[in-house]
């Protein structure tokens, strides 16, 4: 299972101006500033009047408050995400694939965690997003699967079948989970990145090098993370390969306090990108407050790359992106407001441009 | 494209150096403005391609758009336009 190779040209000028138009219609301040006030019904009702119409109609008798939110939110970004590549040709299509994948990455992970937490395969079917490259039958079957190792024994065939049986090994020997989730997502970053460096277009360049800087930022998303739970573990296991930032045996020396580490990523390229958010970290000393700005960081990127060549991949990844960041916030408003926290905690939970 | 115009400027430079030995144009002043409205038509249809494509995604997204779409796709048509005066003034 990979991108069938695509024969002529790619249809940017198509592509980009209907992104463009459904990157303008996703929800603004103001429409999170009302959703904030909201209770889970009204944030149901108010998704009624917006892009969200048909999936909330559709799915209306069947849930209920945040679950009806939710599921609409998935079955809506799926149908966004599909329609690119509907639409998409050549070079195009090639790279919206790869990127997609994300949700094959994500779908299989849920299964994994599924599978290990002994969920009913109804419930963990509806958590899935139907927005890789995996269809719809496969992964049902996917979900009926009685153990995890039915599940990597079926997968043997895709993109990840090698990386997965080998981190079964691990999983079997350990019992926990990570290994498994980590081999998906290092498939699918090595995945991203192949075959896309040598390139003389500039505008692919940049999308090659967004790439590198989400890999960068993941990494040193994790890096942090060990080295504030003070965990015995080493994040050269953990590294993803494609990065600028950071080579494996760095990570594990940085990652031993917090301040190196910071002080590390200050001095990098991204050092002034990210000096917002290192700030934010050595102040609230919060993981969520940074990994927020990270998130905001790259989405600006991505928005700045889109206006800078609107002709290429980066309107529709800026796109992707977005739309991503928008499903999270609200899901992020209705799970806040059925937990009872107050507005400003929410709006903590929140990245906004 | 481009491999056209190559192909293009290849036949008509050798016609246009012969053509300046017997001191006498390669074609006729006339052949030469229906070039120049050719060529025009050509460059507008390429323009026209893309915007056209842009405009139909757009209209796609949002009907409303329709006119703009409509004017902005035709806009490179003045290229040939400009061109057609090429005629009136050797003719």
């Amino acid at each position: 299972m990979s991108v069938p190779k695509t024969e002529g040209t790619s249809n940017y000028e198509y592509v980009t101006a209907r992104v463009q138009a459904r990157r303008a219609a996703l929800f603004d301040d103001e429409d999170y500033r009302k959703l904030i006030r909201m209770g889970p019904g009204e944030i149901a009702r108010y998704m009624e009047e917006t892009e969200y119409e048909s999936e909330v109609n559709a799915l209306g008798s069947r849930y209920d408050g945040v679950d009806l939110i939710e599921h609409a939110l998935n079955r809506n970004l799926a149908k966004h995400f599909n329609d690119l590549l509907r639409w998409a040709d050549g070079e195009l299509y090639e790279f919206v694939a790869r990127y997609l994948r994300k949700f094959d990455a994500w779908n299989i992970k849920t299964v994994v965690r599924g599978i290990y937490s002994d969920a009913d395969s109804e419930a963990v079917e509806e958590d899935l997003i139907y927005a890789g490259e995996f269809d719809r039958q496969f992964l049902e079957r996917l979900v009926e699967a009685a153990s995890i190792e039915d599940a990597v024994e079926m997968l043997d065939n895709t993109r990840y079948g090698d990386a997965l049986a080998e981190a079964y090994e691990d999983y079997d020997a350990t019992g926990v989970l990570i290994p498994l989730e980590n081999a998906v997502d290092r498939t699918y970053y090595e995945g991203l990145m192949s075959g896309v460096t040598e390139t003389d277009n500039r505008a692919t360049q940049l999308y090659v090098e967004f790439l590198q800087a989400e890999i960068d930022f993941r990494n040193a998303r994790n890096a942090l993370r060990i080295a504030r739970s003070g965990a015995d573990l080493d994040p050269a296991d953990y590294f993803i390969e494609g990065g600028e930032l950071f080579r494996a045996s760095e990570l594990s020396q940085l990652s031993s306090g917090v301040d190196e580490l910071v002080t590390f990523i200050r001095d990098s390229t991204y050092g002034e990108d990210l000096s917002a958010a290192l700030d934010e970290l050595e102040r609230a000393d919060s993981l969520i407050g940074f990994e927020h700005a990270l998130d905001a960081a790259l989405l600006e990127y991505s928005d700045h790359l889109s206006h800078v060549f609107p002709l290429s991949i980066c309107p529709v990844l800026a796109y992707v992106l977005a739309k991503e960041r928008e499903v999270d916030n609200i899901r992020a408003i209705a799970r806040g407001r059925e937990a009872g926290l107050s507005e400003d905690e929410i709006e903590n939970e929140l990245v906004i441009l | 494209m481009y491999e056209m115009l190559f192909a293009f400027v290849n036949a008509v430079v050798p016609l246009a150096q012969e053509g300046a030995a017997a001191a006498e144009p390669a074609i006729p002043a006339s052949a030469a403005a229906a070039l120049a409205v050719g060529l025009a038509a050509l460059g507008a249809g390429y323009a026209e391609r893309g915007i056209g494509s842009a405009a139909i995604g757009a209209i796609a997204e949002d009907e409303s758009l329709f006119g703009t779409g409509l004017i902005m796709t035709v806009l490179p048509e003045t290229l040939v336009i400009l061109a057609l005066v090429v005629v009136f003034i050797v003719g």
